[in-house]
């Protein structure tokens, strides 16, 4: 026979662990689970065991982890654990048998007490001891199952990186699930009662077939050359439960040119049930090979597939409240948070190969953080969420930055207005096809709950759809009222919406209300509203063709003069920002409602309003200010964070009415000098930094090329002294 | 050589295990053997390549497998389609204190008892087809390559008749062949012939391999320790290695007890060599165009020589284009492209031409004409007949099976360096159905990004790919935007000259060389370039940075054209002039 008969034995051969003594072993595994005590100074498994005696519980796992951590137990030991998996299930599953204390509280008796204890009674007078088959295997008794769970620290592997190597090892791998077999029973010892003499044999089962027993081997039958016939009973035998899945590797993992591989998983017992197609999981368990039986075995010559014993799952979780640190993450963060410039260098790192945009790329970034979560104390909600729509000419990479911002959420959905889906971005009743019942299918908005839904072409959006977003932007719930359902979805999620203007390209000629084409009520619920155009610009052009010409000389693209963040730190930095709720101090209050009532004033005054400022507002300012203080990882929202979001705001309405912006009759280097003034006695201080200044006359449309202009003007005309490394402005009073 | 003790022919398998003896009785340990080489590697290519022994080795083919030896050295070309994964087989076991190898090898030789001395090893599975739309003449296998053009009149028309329908084809076989298996299989081999007559001869192995053509001929290919990175999804490799028959395919007629096993994943991959023969891969390397042609001019790729070629090609493209200069031009910087660089999104080094103003009498005369002469210059191309019907029923991208865990190809899996014909003129009105929408949004993509979205149901895979797209249409095409929109204006129809083996070899030696040099821009040009797209876009507020693009890769390729690896003054001139006649045109 060209058999091959894999075991776990040869596993333990290739690590050359022939001469382990397992009884000792035992004895290890036993004191070990005596007595682990875990960080809060308890017994861990004594009480799981004291549990599982009580039928609270079925599995008992083993954390690998406890294992390095118990000081009386060697390294080689917690190695040959892991080198040898299978094995030393059984180990502990023995300990634990002489380990198991009594039931703390009274059990009803289900059949297979009352069939043990029939069997302690009978095993006194018929079991003559010598036929290994007679003896009760301890598999039987047992009613608990023995899992040992890989430690959770360390990068799982990917699926081409287990190897031959790993066979009979304990691995923790990552991958979704593509295929699930049903649950079906697995038999794990065999029962026969034998016509003639009446005893009860057992078979143990480990392979996925087995030979039946047909004669009787015990001693009497033997004895008496009845050859007894066995009868299997069904009642008696033990079943585990049993499932088959397949795995695939992540998108991710795959290297380029590469097909996803996959690998066959099993569940037992508890863990059956646990995935369904579509997740994503991370497994730990023994690598196993499936040794082939029968005809097979020649067929396929010296050929094993392998499986995944799984010993246990964890789901991955796509939420930031779930998101867990990686290893050096926290330390990076920390470095990244005392880094005084991380607002720049995280909005920086968005899209880096955007080239410029840095006002959007920061509104995205808020938008990626976001504004915690209100709740009064009559039960009215206020979003958190920030939206934001940017509208301009095709081909200003506006799909692009959309794209690039559901990849870096961990939750994201990326959309079209014209949504191919009969579902749309809301929900949608449909008819089962299968069952003929009404079903209420979630669309987009509601997938993306609790992330970020990016809506491609918002302005060729359905009707219907377009009604319901109204509700979803500030209700943030998706109401249906169809074909008898009557509910109400979630929707908590944030929108980027991203439009063309009316007439395909902006059209100067007309008011910018024209050009947007998207109702008020709707424009209203945005808390950012940005318009990129494609200005002629000679420098812009220099700058275009000096890249596609450098993409083709130098075979890459440019430096970008700063290196990005990745994708995966930036996602832990807003994980840990988005653990902070940041209060507004009450000596704040005074300063947003200023800054509120002069931007309602100025829209009083000015007779054709460009904008609706509303109590929204109020509350985007708000938002916005709230999300610059999670950045800076602060629980109060600060002054320089107000500024900031003002100036968003005011940039974000410049970048819309830039071109009719109107002077107040004085010219812009004497506008600049009072904006300035009133800012230094606003404060009552003499000084004004440079910083503040540039914010200051941003917001009220000017470059910092005149605000250098005006700087040196007045320094010449000793109106103020100029930090000549700073440029720091600190006024002269007469 | 003289006094070997092995035939690396006829019994390559003896000298693997005379390596291994060697290996062993020199001291070392088989176990550490393990994704290593004992030397194999070296003594195969050694007498491959400096014994010339790869002409003597037989080009695994449908009519070859006929009589070809099990356990004998092959030789098989083809695309890699799909990747099978990891197999574990016992690769070095002990019986009776003496070593043993199993590598390269389905089947023990010696039997195996459960001795204790095993060491299992792993090797990787890759399922190979023949490169999807090889011409003849790029064809090694086929067996009138010598005078294919003298021929090749009729063997184009049938080739052409059979192109419209060709994806269908492929389609069916591959789906045939899946289906085949669990069920399918099992009938068949019940009434499958005992398996000693599996080596008696050709009578067999017309039974045994009655659906095999030159477009359906896979073969699944064993790697060994190579690495993973060598050998990637949709590359031209020729693998060199040992064939295996197993001889226990009669089992499965016994209806094997079907285990309570959920998924039948095993039976495909151990798909019984009676349908898909097995090679153990021993040395591989991978083809590029200029290994396709047959008998290559060995010339060194003078300046003046790629001058003369290229002025023959051009005039014969001209000829072929009706006397169309500008757009024989075009054509030729288009045949040269290819993918060099990918930055960010952008694949740099792309050219699709669209030709319009067809109407239904150019079509017949010119389409075909194109059709041919892209078949004869390019190894690898295709027509993609884009009608309504064919975008809602053919399934372009491929897609993963999970039911058989396998790869089903589409019309756009294809290889590196393939051209697609796209003939827009039979597009008539009518309704895509998803299907279709789905098709024209992955041409689209192929066009726009040169790559395919690989379907693998709980999540897409963008694959990078290289295809030169020409568009044939009547006016401009807006379903699928190529880089050049040029409108054909044809003064005379000819009848293209008789072109001999020699001057298409030459041609084809050319495309392939020109494609494959470097190119650079130096520094003064670079300002001069940059100075002229800005005086450009100032014109031109609507030229963007695909226009750019495009100007710099015609650049380039017009540069590669005259076999120069620097971008010239007088190359960009020519440049600029063609964009300008386009543009005269255009308008």
């Amino acid at each position: 026979m060209g058999t091959l008969a894999f075991s776990p034995r040869i596993a333990a051969e290739t690590v050359g662990a022939m001469d382990v003594n397992f009884s000792q072993d035992k004895d290890l595994a036993s004191d070990f689970l005596q007595n682990f005590v875990d960080a809060n100074g308890e017994a861990k498994y004594m009480s799981i065991l004291q549990d599982v005696a009580n039928r609270k519980i079925k599995a008992i796992q083993i954390d690998i982890e406890d294992l390095f951590d118990y000081k009386d137990l060697d390294e080689e030991f917690v190695g040959r654990v892991t080198e040898n998996t299978r094995r030393y299930v059984e180990i502990f599953a023995d300990a634990i048998d002489e380990l198991i204390p009594e039931p703390t509280e009274a059990l009803q008796d289900d059949d297979h007490d009352i069939l043990m204890t029939q069997r302690a009674e009978e095993g006194n007078e018929n079991a003559d001891g010598t036929d290994p088959r007679q003896r009760m295997p301890p598999e039987i008794k047992r009613f608990y199952e023995v899992y040992i769970r890989a430690s959770a620290k360390g990068q799982p592997f990917t699926i081409r990186e287990v190897r031959a190597s790993n066979i009979g090892q304990l691995v923790k791998i990552s991958g979704i699930v593509t295929r699930c077999s049903d649950v079906k029973p697995l038999m794990k010892v065999a029962v026969y009662t034998c016509e003639e003499c009446g005893f009860e044999i057992y078979q143990e089962v480990t392979a996925r077939v087995f030979m039946p027993l047909f004669e009787c081997p015990s001693k009497r039958c033997n004895v008496n050359r009845a050859k007894g016939n066995l009868i299997l009973q069904l009642r008696a035998s033990k079943f585990l439960k049993f499932q088959e899945a397949k795995l695939q590797e992540l998108s991710e993992h795959v290297p380029k040119g590469h097909i996803p591989r996959t690998m066959t998983v099993h569940f037992r017992g508890e863990l059956t049930r646990k995935v369904s197609p579509g997740d994503v999981v991370e497994l730990s368990g023994i690598f196993l090979p499936i040794p082939y039986t029968g005809f097979r075995a020649m067929r396929a010559g010296l050929v094993a597939d392998t499986y995944l014993e799984t010993m246990s799952i964890s789901h991955f979780k796509k939420k930031y409240e779930d998101y867990e640190l990686k290893g050096d993450e926290e330390e990076q963060i920390a470095r990244l948070s005392e880094d005084g410039d991380i607002y720049n260098k995280l909005s920086r790192s968005l899209a880096p190969e955007i080239f410029g945009h840095e006002d959007i790329k920061k509104a995205l970034l808020l938008l990626l953080v976001g504004a915690p979560h209100r709740k009064l104390k009559d039960g009215m909600k206020i979003r958190g969420d920030l939206h934001i729509c940017l509208m301009g000419d095709p081909g200003v990479a506006k799909s692009q930055l959309l794209k690039h911002i559901v990849n870096v959420a961990p939750r994201g959905v990326y959309t079209t207005g014209k949504g191919s889906s009969g579902v749309g971005l809301t929900a949608a009743v449909q008819k089962d096809p299968v069952t003929n019942e009404m079903i209420l299918e979630g669309g987009a908005l509601v997938l993306a709950d609790t992330g970020i839904c990016a809506i491609d072409e918002f302005d060729k959006m359905d009707e219907s759809d377009r009604t319901a977003i109204h509700e979803v932007m500030e209700q943030q719930t998706v109401s249906i009222a169809k074909a008898g359902i009557t509910t109400s979805l979630n929707a908590r999620t944030a929108v980027l919406a991203a439009a063309n203007p009316a007439w395909g390209r902006y059209d100067l000629r007309r008011t910018p209300a024209e050009n947007i084409n998207l109702p008020p009520a709707l424009l209203s619920r945005f808390d950012l509203l940005w318009l990129i155009l494609d200005k002629a610009d000679m420098d812009n052009d220099l700058e275009m063709a000096r890249h596609v010409v450098y993409v083709h000389q130098n075979r890459e693209s440019p430096a970008l003069g700063f290196a990005p963040l990745e994708a995966s730190v930036l996602r832990a930095y807003i994980s840990a920002a988005r653990k902070l709720s940041p209060a507004v101090p009450r000596e704040l209050e005074e300063y947003i409602a200023t800054a509120y009532s002069s931007i309602r004033q100025e829209e009083a005054k000015s007779n054709s309003p460009h904008s609706y400022t509303t109590v929204r507002t109020l509350l985007s300012i708000l938002r916005i200010s709230a999300a610059l203080a999670r950045l800076r990882f602060s629980e109060s929202v600060g002054q320089s964070d107000v500024d900031e979001a003002l100036r968003l705001m005011q940039m974000s309405k410049f970048s819309l009415y830039s071109d009719d912006r109107q002077r107040s009759g004085l010219d812009a280097i004497s506008d600049i000098y009072s904006i300035l003034r009133d800012e230094a006695a606003r404060s009552n201080k003499m000084d004004v930094s440079y910083g503040q200044a540039l914010n200051r006359i941003s917001r009220m449309g000017y470059t910092e090329a005149q605000l250098k202009e005006c700087l040196e003007e007045y320094a010449a005309l000793n109106v103020w002294q100029i930090h000549p490394n700073t440029f720091d402005i600190r006024f002269i009073d007469a | 050589m003289v006094g070997r003790p092995y035939d690396c022919l006829a019994n390559p398998l003896g000298a693997v295990r005379f390596t291994f003896e060697k290996a062993v009785s020199s001291g070392s340990d088989p176990a550490s053997f393990n994704r290593s080489d004992w030397g194999v590697a070296d003594l195969f290519r050694e007498f491959l390549f400096e014994n010339d022994g790869l002409s003597q080795v037989p080009i695994l083919t449908p009519s070859t497998v006929k009589w070809v030896q099990p356990n004998s050295l092959v030789r098989f070309r083809g695309m890699i389609q799909d990747m099978l994964g990891n197999e574990f087989y016992v690769g070095a076991y002990k019986s009776k204190d003496t070593w043993n190898t199993n590598k390269f090898t389905d089947v023990s030789q010696f039997p195996m008892g459960s001795s204790p001395d095993m060491c299992v090893w792993e090797r990787r599975l890759i399922y190979c087809v023949p490169v999807p739309g090889q011409n003849l003449w790029a064809d090694a296998t086929s067996d009138g390559v010598a005078n294919t053009f003298a021929t090749s009149a009729s063997r184009e028309k049938r080739q052409r008749d059979a192109c419209s329908v060709y994806d269908e084809v492929e389609m069916q076989d591959s789906n045939n062949e899946i289906q085949d298996s669990p069920s399918a299989k099992k009938m068949r081999e019940g009434e499958s012939l005992p398996s000693e007559d599996m080596n008696v001869g050709t009578d067999c192995g017309m039974v045994m391999v009655p659906e095999f053509d030159r477009n359906n001929f896979p073969c699944l290919v064993k790697i060994y320790d190579s690495p993973e990175s060598d050998l990637k999804l949709n590359d031209v490799f020729e693998f060199i290695g040992v064939l295996t028959f197993d001889t226990d395919v009669k089992d499965d007629k016994n209806g094997e007890i079907q285990l309570e096993n959920c998924f039948d994943q095993e039976e495909l991959v151990n798909q019984p060599p009676s349908k898909v023969p097995r090679l153990h891969c021993l040395v591989h390397r991978k083809l590029s165009p200029s290994d396709l042609i047959v008998r290559a001019p060995t010339m060194e790729p003078k300046p003046h020589l790629i001058k003369e070629i290229r002025q023959s090609l051009l005039r014969h493209l001209s000829v072929v284009l009706g006397d169309d200069d500008l757009a024989a031009n075009f054509l030729l910087l288009h045949l040269l492209s290819k993918v060099h660089l990918r930055v960010d999104s952008i694949a740099v080094g792309k050219l699709s031409l669209n030709l319009t103003g067809f109407d239904k009498s150019s079509i017949s005369v010119f389409g075909n004409r194109i059709n041919d002469a892209v078949k004869n210059l390019l190894p690898f191309s295709q027509c993609i007949p884009f009608t309504v019907d064919f975008l809602n029923t053919a399934s372009l991208a491929p897609v993963k099976d999970y039911q058989t865990d396998r790869l089903v190809p589409g019309v756009l899996q294809c290889a590196e360096g393939s051209h697609f014909t796209i003939d827009e003129t039979e597009l008539q009105s009518g309704t895509l159905n998803s299907n279709g929408v789905e098709n024209t949004r992955l041409l689209k993509d192929l066009m726009e990004f040169q790559k395919v979205e690989y379907d693998f149901k709980y999540y897409k895979m963008k694959m990078d790919a290289d295809v030169q797209i020409l568009i044939l249409s009547e006016g401009k095409s807006n379903i699928l935007p190529a880089d050049i929109v040029i409108p054909f204006h044809p003064s005379s129809a000819s009848p293209s000259g008789i072109t001999d083996e020699q001057t298409l070899n030459a041609w084809r030696w050319y495309l392939a060389i020109a494609r494959s040099l470097p190119h650079s821009i130096g520094a003064d040009m670079q300002k001069v370039v940059e100075d002229d797209m800005v005086a450009a876009r100032q014109v031109d507020r609507s030229l963007g940075t695909e226009d750019f693009n495009r100007w710099l890769t015609m650049g380039r390729l017009m540069g590669v054209s005259f076999g120069e690896t620097c971008l010239s003054h007088e190359h960009w001139q020519m440049v600029k002039e063609m964009e300008r006649l386009r543009k005269e045109r255009l308008k």
